[in-house]
């Protein structure tokens, strides 16, 4: 398993886009800026509806029409954020794989914080039919709210490790 | 001046200390993508891309305070990481460019925040609404290009 771990990320390391990402001192930014762009639109919505859940701000929509309202663009910014962040990876793939810090952002926090964003997501449009939500789906909103926080926390800690 | 804040004792503990400093830095990054988000949300409906079966005005009224919330504490995380080591960062000319966009920007947002209550009423949002949506939801991507260079070009951050 970690063989072909190791053996993956030199291949990538040889893309042209792993290249790139690491040799060009112009490119570096603009990967990280798709990445960023990304994350604002993704981690924008996702509150957006976590907070809702939670009560907070303007309740004049439910969570249910957020949830569907955002749903495109929610997951537009997904696919940026993936974009960018799988080009980052392959220009020093083989650093990041051996990194402490990454190896709990990739394996263990961005899973679970996904997993549990497409089930709040669903389940938003039970829990959110009426202006006033159960107390799971606050404790539901809540929890998403600090995975992602155990995300960014992980990802800032990476070059210090 | 600067040289002086870097050197006060509490920035020195922000400064040295690991947790303490990677604290502010989640606060800046979740913040910060928070606010842009959020913002930009409200560009794209603007923008007629998005969200579209949603009230303009609804929209703008739930997500403004988020982006402002997200900014106030961006900007507050933001100058503690700049105090940390402000002797370089202030004459920062790549810093300085970041600021002035950061400013542009939060002009924008808020043209856009007033405006909304206005083009909401409209049955179409006026074409002039969209241009000023678009320019806003531009300066946020260039502001964090600028912040990206500012690494690359200078070794700073």
């Amino acid at each position: 398993m970690h063989d072909t771990l190791v053996w993956f990320a030199k291949w990538l390391e040889g893309t042209p886009w792993g290249l790139m990402t690491r040799e060009s001192i112009w490119a570096y930014p603009f990967v990280q800026l798709i990445h960023f762009t990304g994350l604002s639109i993704w981690l924008g919505t996702n509150f957006a509806l976590d907070l809702r859940l939670l009560g907070l701000g303007s309740r004049r929509a439910t969570a249910a029409q957020e949830a569907q309202e955002l749903f495109y663009w929610n997951w537009i910014g997904f696919a940026i954020v993936l974009t960018g962040g799988f080009m980052l990876f392959s220009g020093i793939a083989t650093a990041f794989i051996g990194n402490i810090a990454f190896q709990w952002k990739l394996g263990m926090f961005v899973p679970l914080a996904l997993i549990w964003h497409v089930v709040v997501q669903r389940k938003a449009r039970v829990w959110g039919q009426t202006s006033d939500v159960p107390g799971i789906a606050k404790f539901a909103g809540l929890t998403e709210i600090l995975l992602w926080i155990c995300v960014v926390t992980a990802a800032v800690e990476i070059p210090n490790h | 001046m600067w040289e002086a804040l870097e050197q006060t004792s509490w920035v020195k503990t922000l400064g040295s200390t690991g947790w303490m400093y990677s604290t502010v830095a989640v606060t800046h990054y979740l913040t910060m993508f928070w606010c842009i988000g959020s913002i930009a949300v409200v560009d794209l409906r603007v923008m007629g891309i998005a969200a579209r079966r949603r009230s303009l005005r609804e929209l703008a009224e739930q997500l403004f305070p988020w982006a402002w919330i997200g900014f106030a504490f961006a900007l507050l995380s933001g100058f503690l990481m700049f105090a940390t080591d402000a002797g370089d960062w202030a004459p920062s000319r790549g810093f300085h460019v970041k600021l002035t966009l950061i400013m542009l920007s939060a002009i924008f947002a808020l043209i856009v925040q007033r405006g909304a209550r206005k083009w909401a009423q409209d049955p179409e949002v006026p074409r002039a609404a969209k241009i000023v949506a678009l320019i806003s939801l531009l300066l946020w991507i260039v502001t964090i290009l600028s912040a990206s260079e500012i690494p690359a070009l200078e070794g700073l951050g």
